[in-house]
C-alpha cells in the first residue's frame, strides 16, 4: 500500500531522529523502534518500511559500494574512500563488490551519484549513442 | 610534428578515459504511463530521464522522497528496482522542412514507414510563448476555402481560433479543408515565383483520436496533394496518456522552428478535450489534488501556454493555431470549452441542429466570432460580405419568430426569402475548398441579386453552376480578382457583364 501524506510526514520525522551529526546512530535506530513498539502509530508496517527506505537512502550517502571486476586492493579502496569524503566533505567509506559483468574498471555508487569507469558502460553508452 | 600529434592524442585519451558521472534512481512502481522513481536527487523539473530499454520520461513531479516520471512509450518491460537516470536534457523533437510530407509519433519519430527523418535541429518541446516585444499584430489572412469562415468568421496569420461544437459536426472537415486550401495556394503561389509570396506549412497533431480516423485524414490530405506542406504528429488513443499530452507541445514546437525562420504555419490540435482528458489521468495517477470535473488546478495553463506559441513576430514569421474542442450535448459551459473560448481570439460554433439539417458546414453564425481576422480580411472579401453577417444573424432572428405567425409583412418576407439564399449558398462539400475569388464572385452574385428569380431548393446547384462557368470560361477575371484582390469599377463591370453572360446561359 502507499503511503499516506501523514505517514511520509511521520517517517521523515523518525528519520530525522535518528541521525546524529548528519549520520545514522545505530542507537538512535533501536530507540525509535522502541519507542515504535511501545506506541505503535497508524499503519505501523507502512511506517516502517517507509522508515527502512530513509534510513537506507541516508546509510548510503555515507558509502561507497565499488564493484568491480578484477581484482581490487585495501589501498584504492582507502584512495577511493579518502578522494569522494573529500569530495562531498563527509565522510564515506568504501566497500568493494565483486561484478564480473563490467570486464574491466569500476562502477561507483555513492547515494544516487554513479561514477562509470568500466568497459560495459562504455558499451553501453556506445548502444545509445549508436 | 609529432610531440603535437602525442599532445592531441593524450588529450583524447584523457577525454576517453574520463569517467562518466550520473544521477540514478531506482524504480518503485510503474501504473498507467507514471514511474514512481526512488532517488533522483539532482533531477530537474521536465528534466528527460532515461529508463532501461531505450524508454525515456519526464519528470513530472518533484517531491521530497520520489519523483514522479511520465513514461514515453513501452511500460510494459519496466519493473520494480529497474535503475533510471537523469540527463540533463529536456525533452527535444526534431524540427525542419524534413519532417513535410510526414506523419511522426510525440516524439518526432517516424510512423509512416518512410524511412528516417533527416532533420539538423531539434527544438525543445517545452518553451515559454514569445513576450509582448517580439509579437506584431495580425494583419495577413489565413484562407480556409469555406465561404462562411473567410466572409464572416476570417482568420490571421498568428491567430489562434477555436474550432467548437459536439461530435460529427464537421469539425475536423473544417481544419482538413482548411490544410487543403492551404497546400493549393502554396501550389499556386510558389509557381508564380512572386517574391512576396510567403506559403503556409501546416502541422495537424491528432490527440487521442481513432487510428483509423487518422488513417483517414490521411488518405484525405494525401488525395488532395496536400501532405507534401504538412507534417502529422500522431498521438492516438492506443498510445499511452504521457504522449497524447506531449503531442501538442511538439507540433508547437514543430511549428516555431517555421515562425523562428521568418516562415508562416498553421497548427490544428485536434482535439484539446481529449488532451486534458490525458492530462487528468496523469495528474490523477500523480496523486496531484483534483478540482472541478476531477481536472487537476493547472489545466488552464496547462492550454494557455500551448496557445499562447501562436504569434505573429516582428521580422520573422507566424504561427497560427487552430485548437478543436468537443462539447458534450452542446454545453459551451463546460469546464475545459470555457477556458479554452477564453484563451483563443475567436471561435467558429458548430451546431448539430444545423448539421442535421443539412447546413454544412454547420457554422453558427450567432455564436461564432472572430476577435482579431477582419484586420487580415481581404479587401476583395470585405467588399463584398461586409454585411453578410448581420443579415445572416437577422434571418436567424426572424426566421424563429416567423414560426410563430403565418401573417409577414413584405420586409420581413424578403429578409427571410434573401436569408434562406444565402444560407443556400454557403453549403458546401467537404474537401472542396474554394478560392477566394471564386467565393468573391459568388458572394458579388448574391449581393447583386442574382439569385434572386432562383428557387431556393435550386440555389445549390445554380451556384455550382455559376463556380463551373466562371472556372472553365472566365479565368482571366478570377485571374485578376486574386492579383488584385479588391473589386474596383473595371474588375466590377467586368464581373457584372460575366455574370449576366452565366444568367442568360444558366436561364436557357
Amino acid at each position: 500500500m502507499p503511503a499516506s501524506r501523514p505517514t511520509q510526514i511521520l517517517a521523515r520525522h523518525l528519520c530525522q531522529l535518528s541521525l546524529v551529526e548528519g549520520r545514522v546512530s545505530a542507537d538512535r535506530v533501536a530507540a525509535v523502534l522502541a519507542y515504535l513498539r511501545q506506541h505503535p502509530p497508524r499503519q505501523p508496517v507502512t511506517v516502517l518500511k517507509h522508515y527502512r527506505r530513509l534510513i537506507a537512502r541516508q546509510l548510503a550517502r555515507h558509502e561507497a559500494r565499488v564493484e568491480h571486476a578484477g581484482a581490487i586492493d585495501a589501498a584504492i579502496l582507502d584512495a577511493i574512500s579518502t578522494t569522494l569524503s573529500r569530495q562531498y566533505r563527509r565522510p564515506i567509506t568504501a566497500a568493494a563488490q565483486p561484478n564480473p559483468a563490467l570486464i574491466a574498471g569500476l562502477r561507483i555508487r555513492v547515494g544516487d551519484d554513479l561514477y562509470d569507469t568500466s568497459i560495459a558502460g562504455r558499451l553501453a553508452a556506445l548502444t545509445t549513442l549508436a | 610534428m609529432s610531440t603535437v600529434i602525442e599532445q592531441i592524442e593524450q588529450q583524447i585519451a584523457q577525454l576517453s578515459a574520463r569517467t562518466i558521472k550520473k544521477n540514478t534512481g531506482t524504480i518503485r512502481s510503474v501504473a498507467d504511463g507514471v514511474a514512481k522513481v526512488d532517488g533522483l536527487s539532482e533531477v530537474m523539473y521536465n528534466e528527460m530521464v532515461q529508463f532501461p530499454g531505450d524508454t525515456i520520461g519526464i519528470a513530472l513531479n518533484l517531491e521530497a522522497d520520489e519523483v514522479g516520471c511520465v513514461v514515453l512509450g513501452d511500460t510494459s518491460r519496466l519493473k520494480e528496482g529497474d535503475e533510471v537516470f537523469t540527463t540533463g536534457k529536456l525533452l527535444s523533437v526534431p524540427v525542419g522542412k524534413a519532417l513535410l510530407g510526414r506523419v511522426v509519433d510525440a516524439l518526432g519519430r517516424p510512423v509512416d514507414g518512410k524511412g528516417p527523418i533527416d532533420a539538423k535541429e531539434f527544438y525543445p518541446v517545452e518553451r515559454i510563448a514569445p513576450g509582448i516585444i517580439l509579437r506584431k499584430g495580425v494583419s495577413q489572412p489565413v484562407l480556409t476555402g469555406i465561404m462562411a469562415i473567410d466572409s464572416m468568421i476570417p482568420i490571421g496569420r498568428g491567430q489562434r481560433e477555436l474550432i467548437i461544437g459536439d461530435r460529427s459536426t464537421g469539425k475536423t472537415t473544417i481544419v482538413i479543408d482548411t490544410i487543403i486550401n492551404q497546400a493549393r495556394i502554396n501550389r499556386q503561389g510558389l509557381a508564380s515565383k512572386d517574391p512576396a509570396f510567403r506559403p503556409l506549412y501546416s502541422i495537424y497533431v491528432a490527440v487521442g483520436q481513432k487510428n483509423s480516423n487518422i488513417a483517414r485524414t490521411i488518405a484525405a490530405l494525401e488525395a488532395a496533394g496536400a501532405m507534401e506542406y504538412t507534417i502529422l504528429v500522431a498521438a492516438p488513443a492506443a498510445d499511452n496518456p504521457a504522449n497524447q499530452y506531449i503531442a501538442p507541445y511538439a507540433g508547437a514546437a514543430m511549428g516555431e522552428w517555421f515562425m523562428e525562420n521568418g516562415m508562416d504555419a498553421l497548427i490544428v490540435y485536434d482535439d484539446l478535450s481529449k488532451h486534458a482528458v490525458a492530462y487528468r489521468q496523469i495528474s490523477l495517477v500523480l496523486k496531484r489534488p483534483s478540482g472541478r470535473e476531477a481536472y487537476p488546478g493547472d489545466v488552464f495553463y496547462l492550454h494557455s501556454r500551448l496557445l499562447e506559441r501562436a504569434a505573429r513576430l516582428a521580422n520573422k514569421g507566424s504561427l497560427t493555431a487552430l485548437p478543436i474542442i468537443e462539447t458534450l450535448a452542446g454545453d459551451v459551459s463546460a469546464y475545459i470549452p470555457t477556458n479554452v473560448i477564453s484563451i483563443t481570439d475567436g471561435q467558429i460554433y458548430l451546431e448539430t441542429d444545423l448539421f442535421n439539417q443539412g447546413v454544412r458546414p454547420a457554422v453558427s453564425v450567432g455564436l461564432s466570432v472572430s476577435r482579431v481576422g477582419s484586420t487580415a480580411q481581404l479587401k476583395l472579401t470585405k467588399q463584398v460580405a461586409g454585411k453578410i453577417k448581420g443579415e445572416l444573424a437577422q434571418f436567424r432572428e426572424l426566421a424563429a419568430f416567423a414560426q410563430f405567425g403565418s401573417d409577414l409583412d413584405a420586409r420581413t418576407r424578403a429578409q427571410l426569402d434573401r436569408g434562406s439564399r444565402i444560407v443556400e449558398l454557403f453549403k458546401q462539400p467537404a474537401f472542396n475548398p474554394l478560392p477566394i475569388e471564386l467565393q468573391a464572385a459568388v458572394l458579388w452574385a448574391m449581393q447583386n441579386n442574382y439569385f434572386d428569380p432562383i428557387e431556393v431548393p435550386k440555389i445549390v446547384a445554380a451556384a455550382d453552376h455559376l463556380k463551373e462557368f466562371l472556372q472553365t470560361r472566365k479565368t482571366a477575371l478570377l485571374d485578376a480578382l486574386r492579383q488584385k484582390a479588391a473589386l474596383d469599377d473595371t474588375l466590377a463591370m467586368e464581373l457584372k457583364k460575366a455574370l449576366d453572360e452565366w444568367k442568360a446561359a444558366y436561364a436557357g
